[in-house]
């Protein structure tokens, strides 16, 4: 049911939860810990929104950036664990309307483990478009420069270029079945040349089941997501919501940000209201990555993750160099060209630096949301037992 | 690469060894014109002797190099003279004065060179330094310049090099292997260039003169080196998509292998002892010789296909292209990888669908599963190492980082499965499903570490680990959930004739099946149910009354029982008590003693059939059970059968010595009534255990016939014979026999008087 380090955890709670209930008044110290709880989320994600000046800041939707981001997360997810977990009555979990929400709830978070799932394959596939970079970076500081190492780069990156646009387009047209890692379709090898160099790119990450769907994913979390309102706003209600809230939100950034299995359709606006103070930096965070969203389906990137943005922008610019090379190449071009590659090779280097780490990330996050779950099934199957229906 | 098909002269494709012409693009103007050295290339169509018999001919003769005219250019050849232009290339000692003032400043450097170049070129530059003959000849292009320092000659030389190695990089794909000794011509050209390349590029560190007058060259030879090398790329890919044709092991190879058998047991003896180093041909051979004959079912590629996939991958790496290597290798090793999971009949599922799924379903998700796992564990991953160690026999890092990619993304595929398994909703029909998943975990396990290299071994360990804790926890749960569904069966409706209750069937039968699984079960107890004790409130207040009994229980079976086994004695205890609050329900205290022999029989008769429970019970238990069960006999048998007897007793019948008519008649009348009545009642009960059925009749019988045989040799005598006797001696000995065997038939007789005319 739990995993070993969860069980100090545990035993706190019911530890907790023998003082708690012995104190008269604890509706107070609940009322008090939800209020810290709204105001925590506010400031962490007001801090990514808006970091602060004095601070040296990742950009906007960096690697750097998205690790902070599920940091923030992480935070959240465990304070949230604290307020609803910790110190409550079981039965009061097992309660309309809480019955209803916290199932609810945790299917939110089995769809998330999926986008988890989902977008670290799509780190996978970033990894290989590091390395084409690389491969692109390593020909171009060779000197003297010739045809055969702008075409080796150029190679490399048209194969980075095709690869974004069909991470991308992923499931969006028929031939995609064949493209994504499913299963059985392989019709590519005796196809004849043209599929073939498209066969290159099919294959960058496992991928996720047929028919799965990103967009369609984060619409089903989406759906039900519901503000408390009057009384319930002082209830379990209350944090329920933020969290799933949270969970969406973080959910729908991961997916804008790296190639994930289908996004046609992706939901840019979330229902949530924007009178509510934690909710507040949520939304500047959708408004503003909506916006990027919005100017990238048009341009077909693979992702807004900033590294990447900026590799297909390199990337197409030293084709464009590739395409008008001419041996010996004039020594102002290479120049130019020299500072793309630098610019290349130092974003190779921060997708070497910080993929791995975000990968692991990711994964925590999921064994995290994993373990959640499970400790909060136990509490509302305590709670459905103590309150006996049978007889 | 089609525009090169274009541009063929009319010659139809012939062996890798003849040049084509190459594209007009890949030709830069300033070299030669390559056009000319190749036209009627096509006849050698069996180059591999022809080659051999021109290049006899050809490279005897000249001594001071002359550009060889040979219409039948032979790559040998070519190289041949390449290499000793190279060699010749300049060196300080032959360089006349003009040059040394020229370059005065790099004299040094030269030196290095001149012995880089003799390293590169190996014997071929003993020769006489050849005072090239170059310069000021004809030919179009190259400037007139007398210092230049690259011969003439070589410039040709290579043009022809480069045309002839452009050709075959156009002449289409998947040629590979067709023709061994094009290949390896093939890979000495790719190599023989990189070498050029690297001497141009240090004697082009002489002089910015000489870069300025040979860049074209230079550039030439870069375009040439990736063209190849992309067509290298091309044919490595095709190699490993395509060609894994060979299904049937070993046996297939060896003849295959062609060349005497003697000899490849030779040649695979001494490769075991250093393999990896030298001659990867015989390299899978030497891995696979005898002992392992599944070796080559995967990842199915024959001994000459992995050879020249590591020849390949030799020459790619050492020109630099490891990255393009590598990425192809794994991106179609995981295809592949990820086909045979396919054809394994493992389909890919979200955590989210399999919550949806129905359980017959995800049950045959799960064999799938368990195969394909255990597949994995045990031919597949080790094939994929070893390919990959073969293929990368040069670059063990590579091949383990390779190796490891492609591995961790099978794993993690396959946990995810049991994650979402494990995540399902719990019920007792999953236990059974969810220990075959957490078995396969269980033994891989141990295995990991010889089967992963270091740098992943550690991560796939945890995660492998963490799934099979949470499946162990599930299992716990599920099996623990067998004290609800007892708790939670409280009709009130007794079962009809004292017979074996459905829950008890239920029970037993899914304990004896859990204990089929007693081992894995026992295990995942001891190492999942700790935790879960300690911090599970959510049975706390149940549990503590079973505590109690358990303690009682224990003294009987020693101190040191599994958890297993005492989570086993709670869900008896459950399920005795259960019954014994059924057996309540029936008003008539000799058919509870029934339903309580019946259902105690049938628990026994189960344990006793399964060596597994039996083990875990221990013979104590099943004393005390079987004791218990005569208990409940005894009682049967008092409740029903001692007022019986009681009737036949003789005191009370006789006054000073003589009968007394009246009260025999009434203890005839009664006996007749009351038997007719047990019969009647009793013959509805059941017994379906033949054994326990015969053991009540005979037990019965032994009781009743001896005294009631007894009583009416005694008394039968003193009615009347004829009709008196008639109306108060109803049965006979032998009569009572036959009714006593129709009882617990669970056949509704009625009176035997009625049926009895």
């Amino acid at each position: 049911m739990v995993t070993d380090n969860q069980g100090s955890f545990l035993n706190r709670i019911s530890i907790r939860r023998n003082q708690v209930v012995s104190m008269e008044g604890n509706h107070d110290q609940e009322l008090e810990d939800l209020e810290h709880f709204q105001k925590h989320v506010a400031d962490r994600f007001l801090d990514l929104l808006t970091p602060p000046e004095d601070y040296p800041s990742d950009p906007f939707l960096s690697i750097a950036w998205i690790r902070k981001l599920l940091d923030t997360f992480l935070c959240c997810e465990a304070e949230f664990k604290a307020v609803v977990l910790m110190g409550r009555d079981p039965t009061q979990i097992s309660k309309p309307p809480l019955d209803r929400l916290v199932p609810e709830f945790l299917d939110r978070v089995v769809k998330a483990l999926d986008i988890c799932n989902a977008v670290s394959s799509g780190v996978e596939s970033v990894r290989h478009f590091q390395k084409l970079a690389e491969v692109a970076v390593l020909a171009l500081e060779q000197r003297p420069i010739g045809d055969g190492q702008v075409r080796r780069a150029k190679k490399a990156l048209n194969s980075l270029v095709t690869a974004m646009a069909i991470e991308d387009k992923e499931g969006q047209t028929t031939k995609a079945t064949e493209r994504t890692w499913s299963f059985g379709r392989r019709t590519g090898v005796s196809a004849p040349n043209k599929d073939r160099a498209a066969g290159q790119f099919r294959a960058l990450s496992w991928g996720m089941s047929k028919g799965w769907s990103a967009a369609k994913q984060i619409q089903a979390m989406s759906t039900n997501l519901v503000a408390p309102k009057g009384n319930e706003t002082t209830t379990l209600a209350q944090p329920v919501y933020i969290m799933s809230t949270i969970i969406l939100y973080v959910m729908w950034i991961l997916v804008t940000a790296v190639p994930c299995q289908e996004r046609t359709g992706l939901m840019t606006h979330f229902p949530v209201q924007r009178n509510l103070v934690w909710a507040q930096p949520l939304i500047g965070l959708q408004d503003k990555i909506a916006e990027e969203w919005k100017k990238k389906e048009k341009k077909c990137s693979a992702g807004l993750l900033e590294e990447m943005q900026k590799m297909e922008k390199l990337g197409q610019s030293l084709i464009e160099f590739a395409d008008s090379f001419q041996f010996p190449a004039e020594p102002e071009r290479l120049e130019e060209v020299a500072g793309q590659v630098a610019e290349l090779a130092e974003t190779c280097r921060r997708m070497e630096e910080g993929l791995v780490p975000l990968q692991l990330q990711i994964r925590e996050l999921f064994h995290r949301a994993v373990r959640s779950r499970t400790e909060v099934l136990e509490v509302l199957d305590q709670g459905g037992k103590a309150s006996p229906p049978m007889i | 690469m089609e525009k090169d098909e274009a541009t063929k002269q009319g010659d139809t494709p012939k062996a890798l060894g003849t040049p084509k012409t190459p594209p007009p693009e890949e030709s830069p103007g300033n070299v030669n014109n390559p056009i000319e050295n190749q036209k009627e290339d096509s006849e050698e169509k069996e180059k591999g002797q022809d080659i051999s018999g021109t290049e006899e001919e050809d490279s005897c003769p000249v001594e001071p190099v002359e550009i060889p005219e040979d219409p039948h250019p032979s790559l040998d050849k070519l190289c041949e003279d390449i290499e000793r232009c190279i060699s010749s290339l300049p060196r300080p000692s032959e360089k006349d004065e003009k040059e040394a003032e020229n370059n005065g400043a790099k004299d040094d450097k030269d030196d290095e060179k001149a012995v880089d170049v003799k390293d590169d070129m190996g014997e071929t530059n003993i020769e006489t330094p050849r005072e090239e003959k170059d310069d000021e000849n004809k030919e179009e292009g190259i400037e007139d310049d007398e210092k230049d320092l690259v011969p003439d000659e070589l410039l040709k030389l290579v043009d022809k090099f480069l045309n002839w190695v452009d050709g075959i990089c156009g002449e289409g794909r998947g040629r590979w292997g067709k023709v061994p000794e094009d290949d390896t011509a093939f890979l000495d050209a790719v190599d023989l260039m990189a070498k050029m390349r690297e001497s141009l590029l240090s004697v082009s560190c002489m002089g910015l003169k000489f870069e300025e007058r040979h860049g074209g060259l230079i550039n030439r030879l870069s375009s040439i080196q990736h063209r190849a090398t992309a067509y290298l790329e091309e044919e490595f890919r095709i190699l490993l998509e395509e060609s894994k044709t060979c299904t049937q092991p070993l046996d297939h190879h060896h003849t295959n292998t062609s060349g005497g058998g003697d000899h490849h047991n030779n040649s695979s003896k001494d490769n075991s002892t250093n393999k990896g180093k030298n001659d990867p041909e015989s390299l899978p051979e030497s891995e696979s010789g005898g002992e392992n004959q599944g070796l080559f079912e995967f990842p199915g590629y024959s001994q000459e296909v992995v050879s020249n996939l590591n020849k390949i991958a030799k020459q790619m790496i050492s020109g630099g292209y490891q990255f393009e290597c590598c990425e192809v290798y794994l991106i179609s090793r995981r295809h592949a990888f990820d086909e045979n999971l396919h054809k394994l009949g493992l389909e890919k599922h979200s955590i989210d669908d399999i919550q949806k799924m129905h359980w017959e379903a995800v049950e045959r998700e799960i064999v799938a599963w368990v195969k394909a796992f255990k597949q994995c564990a045990g031919v597949y991953f080790s094939g994929e190492r070893k390919l990959a160690e073969w293929v990368f026999s040069d670059h063990p890092s590579m091949s383990a980082c390779l190796y490891s990619n492609l591995s961790r993304g099978v794993v993690k595929q396959l946990l995810n499965f049991a994650e979402a398994i494990a995540m399902s909703k719990r019920s007792a029909e999953k236990l059974f499903k969810t220990l075959d998943m957490y078995e396969a975990l269980k033994e891989v396990v141990p295995k990991m570490d010889e089967l992963f290299p270091e740098e992943c071994v550690d991560e796939l360990k945890t995660e492998t680990t963490t799934v099979r804790g949470r499946l162990g926890e599930a299992a716990i749960c599920i099996f623990c959930d067998l004290e609800n569904s007892i708790k939670a069966e409280t009709g009130r409706n007794p079962v009809p004739g004292g017979a074996v209750h459905p829950l008890t069937r239920y029970t037993m039968n899914y304990l004896r099946y859990a204990c089929e699984y007693k081992d894995t079960l026992e295990l995942v107890f001891k190492e999942h149910s700790k935790i879960e004790r300690a911090d599970s409130t959510s049975r706390a207040p149940n549990r503590d009354e079973y505590d109690a009994s358990d303690t009682s229980l224990g003294g009987g079976n020693g101190s040191d029982e599994s958890p297993f086994s005492v989570q086993l004695m709670r869900v008896m205890d459950l399920l005795d008590s259960n019954l014994e609050a059924k057996s309540k329900l029936y008003k008539d205290v000799a058919l509870s003693s029934i339903f309580m022999m019946n259902n105690g029989r049938y628990i026994l008769q189960k344990i006793k059939g399964s060596p597994e429970i039996n083990a875990c019970m221990g013979d104590t238990w099943c004393r005390r059970r079987s004791s218990e069960l005569r208990q409940y006999h005894k009682n049967y048998q008092r409740e029903t059968w001692s007022r019986l007897l009681s009737i036949l007793t003789h005191e009370g019948l006789s006054s000073h010595g003589k009968v007394m008519k009246p009260v025999l008649k009434e203890r005839f009348k009664s006996f007749n009534a009351m038997f007719d009545e047990i019969h009647k009642t009793q013959s509805t009960w059941v017994v379906s255990d033949e054994q326990l059925q015969s053991e009540l009749r005979v037990s019965i019988s032994a009781v009743v016939i001896p005294a009631y045989r007894s009583f009416l040799g005694r008394f039968a005598q003193v009615f009347d014979a004829g009709r008196q006797t008639e109306k108060y001696v109803k049965f006979q000995p032998e009569d009572i026999e036959t009714y006593i065997d129709e009882l617990f038939d669970g056949n509704p007789n009625s009176s035997i008087f009625k049926k009895k005319p």
